[in-house]
Parts: structure tokens; sequence; C-alpha cells
């Protein structure tokens, strides 16, 4: 069974800082990796390969560091990798990373699985799966936390948060699966130094027909004021107890 | 010049960093509490590649090189210093035997090391002498195929767990300071009660009694007469080891005074706010930054070693400003800290115990100071 995983180049959220007189993300000297979620899509995929067989193809738009990128879904098992680069795919939106990703698909004669995380490490929109599905005419399950593949036929659980929902879908499908589903595997050395002598063919976005429009404009990107209320409650235990729990309750943060 | 890791050694460093906080960091108090690695750590480690990663896949290794060791070690000593110093040790005795074993003696004992089957040591440290070969009094004398090794080596890390471990003997015929490789634990060889360290804690120190060991005059390590070789240009890539080890130590403390100074309220803001305590972080970050582009450079240079004199000349340099530097700045992150800094429940002050025994390991400071002014003087 060949398995597609999308996987998408982000700079490493955790070594990202935020500049507080702006509020602006630095950048700077930040290493790109792919995102989490993805990382439980591919490790998805590769415990299916290691009980099923097939391979594991990884599929990737992004910027020209994308080809240094992709050694890390390399290294953690994808057989071989399908990237189309340019620097226009920075900061496209779900609408063009879809398109493009479903041309690079396209590529693959025979596969019975997409695999991706329910969003992306930076945008987090949560669109790309729905959207591939949609272009290619493929059925879709969301939110999956936990995955079976017998011959033909996907069974899932999808996570919907205050309910989990069965579902048998046939082959080939598209699946978004949430971060619960497993826990990636660290790669080993060894399998890093080989990431690099995988194959990976990089296409050009007019290779595949793929035209980059943007329908969304960025006006700013902030993180959120993190101001602190710094209300005291100094009348005595007896009172203060009942007025943090009215001042909670008044903030909204107190549900039944 | 081009400061920059390729994407593989970022990786191979991401890699050790994601296995240290998620296996390390919520064990690192009970390992050092008890004195001992779980052998399931020393098991990933190996899977993960991490025990054999200098040296050729042939010998079970992974072929990274020497250059990707400091970027492993240093992640791992962030979070357990001890577990740091295992590896540390096993690579000590395993680049010596790679160093100058004949192809059977490297076929035969690394790929055990890198697996962690068995994990190597390095002895040569005797009650009356640490660093002067000429003063070592264990014997080796021949006897037909094999050499009678008689005598008692002080201070050894993980002499008292199965695998190889490098023995400095004089041998009969030449006088002089000759290197064996013995199976620790053979007949004749037993091994004191652990000396309780002050630091690194997670593997034992004990003495090593050798009487009548009988080692195969295979197991001669490098030609007779040559110990003193062995010794230095093999304890050179064991320095790569401790300045690695001592460079996560000094990152952790870096990190910790951070943190510390952010938090530590006073009056209406933190005790970041005061020159003093920005200019101790600051000293921490250059230090910091200084003996990890040195300790790196050293990794690099064992890998693309031309003249052994020159590396272990560097090594001497790299070690003695490196663990010089993590005891300077561990003092920084106490003082930081405060009173807070003196207790066991504050991991600087753990640090604190780890960098001070960076400087006496593995030659002490001054030692590696006349080997590099003997080379610049020469």
């Amino acid at each position: 069974m060949n398995i597609i995983v999308c996987v998408k180049q982000t700079v490493d959220l955790q070594q990202v800082r935020v500049r507080k007189e702006t509020r602006e993300p630095v950048f700077d000297n930040v290493p790109l990796t792919i995102g989490n979620i993805d990382k439980n899509a591919l490790e998805e995929a590769v415990r299916i390969r290691e009980k099923v067989g097939g391979k594991v193809i990884a599929v990737s738009a992004g910027s020209e560091q994308l080809a240094d990128t992709i050694k890390e879904a390399l290294a953690m098992g994808a057989d071989e990798a399908i990237l189309v680069v340019s620097p226009e795919f920075e900061g496209a939106d779900s609408g063009v990373a879809a398109a493009a990703l479903a041309k690079a698909i396209g590529r693959v004669e025979d596969y019975s699985l997409i695999l991706l995380g329910e969003g992306s490490a930076d945008n987090y929109s949560g669109q790309v799966g729905p959207r591939l599905a949609e272009i290619l005419g493929l059925p879709q399950v969301t939110y999956v936390s936990s995955l079976e593949v017998e011959n033909d036929t996907i069974k899932a659980v999808r996570n919907l948060d205050d309910c989990f929902e069965n579902v048998e879908v046939g082959t080939p499908a598209v699946v978004s699966v949430v971060s619960e589903i497993n826990e990636p595997r660290i790669p080993s050395v060894t399998q890093i130094l080989k990431a690099g002598k995988k194959p990976k063919e990089v296409f050009k976005p007019e290779d595949l027909g793929i035209e980059i429009t943007r329908s969304i404009d960025t006006l700013s990107n902030l993180a959120p004021e993190q101001d602190r209320k710094r209300i005291l409650f100094q009348e005595g235990a007896d009172k203060d107890v009942a007025s943090l729990a009215a001042a909670l309750e008044a903030e909204g943060l107190v549900r039944r | 010049m081009d400061f920059k890791l390729t994407k593989e050694q970022e990786l191979i460093q991401k890699a050790a960093k994601e296995f240290a906080e998620k296996s390390l960091m919520p064990i690192a108090d009970k390992i050092a509490e008890d004195n001992k690695v779980p052998p399931e750590i020393i098991e990933e480690m190996a899977d993960l590649g991490f025990l054999g990663i200098q040296f050729p896949e042939e010998y079970g290794g992974t072929g990274a090189g020497y250059t990707c060791y400091p970027l492993v070690l240093e992640q791992i000593a962030r979070a357990a210093s001890g577990v740091a110093m295992v590896l540390s040790v096993n690579a000590l005795g395993a680049s010596a035997i790679y160093a100058f074993g004949t192809p059977e003696q490297k076929e035969k004992y690394l790929p055990e090391c890198c697996t962690g089957k068995k994990l190597a040591s390095f002895a040569f440290t005797e009650p009356a002498t640490g660093s002067d070969p000429k003063q070592i009094t264990t014997t080796a004398v021949q006897d037909g195929d094999y050499y009678v090794i008689n005598g008692t080596k002080r201070f050894i890390s993980l002499a008292d767990l199965d695998g190889p471990i490098v023995i400095f003997a004089k041998d009969n015929e030449t006088g002089k300071p000759t290197a064996f490789i013995v199976e620790k634990n053979c007949p004749g060889y037993s091994t004191s009660e652990q000396w309780n360290k002050i630091g690194n804690k997670g593997g034992s120190l004990v003495d090593v009694y050798l009487k009548d060991v009988r080692v195969p005059a295979a197991n001669l390590l490098g030609p007779k007469g040559n110990g003193y070789g062995v010794l230095q240009y093999g304890i050179a890539f064991g320095k790569v080891g401790v300045c690695s080890s001592t460079l996560g130590g000094m990152q952790a403390a870096l990190e910790l005074s951070i943190k510390y100074a952010k938090e530590k309220a006073h009056r209406d803001g933190t005790i970041a706010k005061f020159p003093t305590i920005q200019v101790a972080i600051a000293k921490i970050a250059e230090k910091v930054e200084a003996a990890r582009w040195l300790t790196y450079r050293l990794g690099y240079l064992a890998e693309n070693m031309k003249d052994p004199r020159a590396f272990a000349k560097e090594a001497a340099l790299t070690k003695a400003f490196v663990t010089e530097a993590g005891v300077d700045v561990s003092r920084l992150a106490m003082g930081i800290h405060g009173s807070y800094g003196l207790m066991d429940d504050y991991k600087v002050s753990t640090i604190y115990r780890d960098m001070i025994i960076g400087e006496q390991i593995e030659g002490v400071n001054d030692m590696q100071r006349m080997i590099t002014a003997g080379s610049l003087l020469a």
C-alpha cells in the first residue's frame, strides 16, 4: 500500500521569540522544520507501512530550503519525496497549497491513502485536507485519533472534542489526523544520514502547471497581548475565596 | 568560513535534544540519586546511534564522525550529566581502540561498545600517580603468548561493568608504559566499592585490582612501550567528551539563570532589571558561546586529524579553557540564584558540583597548559 503524506515547511516554533515592544515574532536564524502534526501523520503512515508494506511518499510545496527541510521527513521514515519549490509559496494560503499538493500527488500513479495533519503548525487553517479531497474527488475523514487499514477499507475514529465518531471509508481517501494519534519517533543518526540519499523529485510550479495566486493579504501577524490584571484579594481567606470566584466568573473563566 | 551546521548535523542535534528532553529530563534526579543509568536508556541511546556516533559503520557505528559527537553529548549533558559521563567514558575507551587497535581488535571490541551491549573503560591513574606516565607501577610480564598484569588502578569509571578496558602497565621488556585491552571482570580482575564523587552522578567510579591477570599478547594496544602515545592521543579524544559534557552543563546554567532572573520577583518587577544580574547573564552567555565553538572545533579536528601532536595541543587548550569557563559559569549562575542556588532543590547547585569535576579529570588543567605551552615554545 502506497501512502502519501503531505507535510509543510515552517519555522521551528519552539525557537521563535516575540519582540516585546511590537509583539512581532522574530524569525532571524530560526531553523526550518516540518510541522508537528505533520509528523504525527508521517508516523502513522510509517506504522501502516511497517504492517502492510508499500511505500511512504512525502509531498510538499514550499520555498527553496524545502529540499533540505524534507530530509527530516525522509529521516523519520518516508521512502521518497515529491516537492514543488518556489519562493512564491512563502505565506501562500490554503487554496494555493492544496492546488499545488494535488498536482504533485498527480505524479503518483498508485496510492491508497493521503495523510496530513489536521492543521499546519503556523497558520492552522485546517483547510488543506478538505480542499485537497475536493480537488482530487476523494472521500475525506478529518480529526482522526485512531486509524486502522484493512485491505481496501480504512477504519478511523474521529475526535470531535465532545464525542468520538467511528467511520469506515474505502480507499483511496484523504485522512487528517490529530496529534494524539501517536508519538512520532525520533530519527536515528543512521536514518538522518541516509535521508539525503533517498529519491526526491523536485519541480517548479510551472513544471506541473501550478499557478500561484493570492486571495489573502496578511495585514499583521502579532502575538496576543498578555497583560496581567494584577488583582489582589487581601481581605482574609473567608472573603477572598468568594471574591476570587466572583472575579473569575465575571471574566467568563468559570463554566459548568 | 561557515559557522552553520549542515541539515544533517542540525537534525542529529535536534534528535539528541528531543531524546534528552523526553527520556532524560523526567528521570535526571533519579539517575543522580541511584548513580545508575537505567539499561533501557543505554539501549535507546544505542538505537538512536549515539553510542557509536563517531565510529564507522563497519565497526557498528553510524559514520557520522567526531564532528557530530559534541552536538549529541552537549544535549545529553544539558539534561543529565551522569548519562553524558557514561557516553563519554565509553567513547574514550572505544576511541583508543579505534585509533590504535588492529583491525581484529576493532572488529572484536567496537561493535559491542557502539551497541551498548558492553561499555568500555580507560585506566591510567594509579593511587600514586594521576598524569605522570613514569610513575605507574602496574606491571606486565610476558609469559609465552600472554602477558601477566599486576597492579592497581584508581578512579576508573564504569570499570565494574562488562566490556573492554584499556589498561596501562610497564612491560618487562621495554620498562615503559604499554597499553593493553583487558576484558573487565576476567579472572584476576576485581574492583573496589564505589567512590562517591560529588557530581556527574550516573555511573560507577571504582578502583581496579589486577592480580595475575593473563592477557593474550594479541591484546597489546599499539606498539610495545608506546603506552604514552596511546595515553596522550587517546585521552585527547576523551577531551572532546569532557568539553562537550561541560558545554551541556553550561548551557543548562544559562537557561536556568535567565529563567530565574525573569521569575524572581523584586518589588514591582523581577531581578532581571538589575544591571548586576544582566552583567552576570551576559558573562555566562559569552563563556557558553566561546566554549561551544571551541568544542565544536575540537570535534571537527578529531575527525580531520592530520598530526596527532597538533591535535593533542588543541585538545589540551580547549579542555583547559572550556572546563575553567564551566566553573566560572556555574559560579555566576549560583550568584544569580542567591541563597536558593545553595539548595539541592535547585538544579544550578548540581551543575556547580558537575563543573568542578571537569578541571580535574582527564589531565588537570595545569597539565593541559604544559602541553599547550610545550607545543608553542618548542
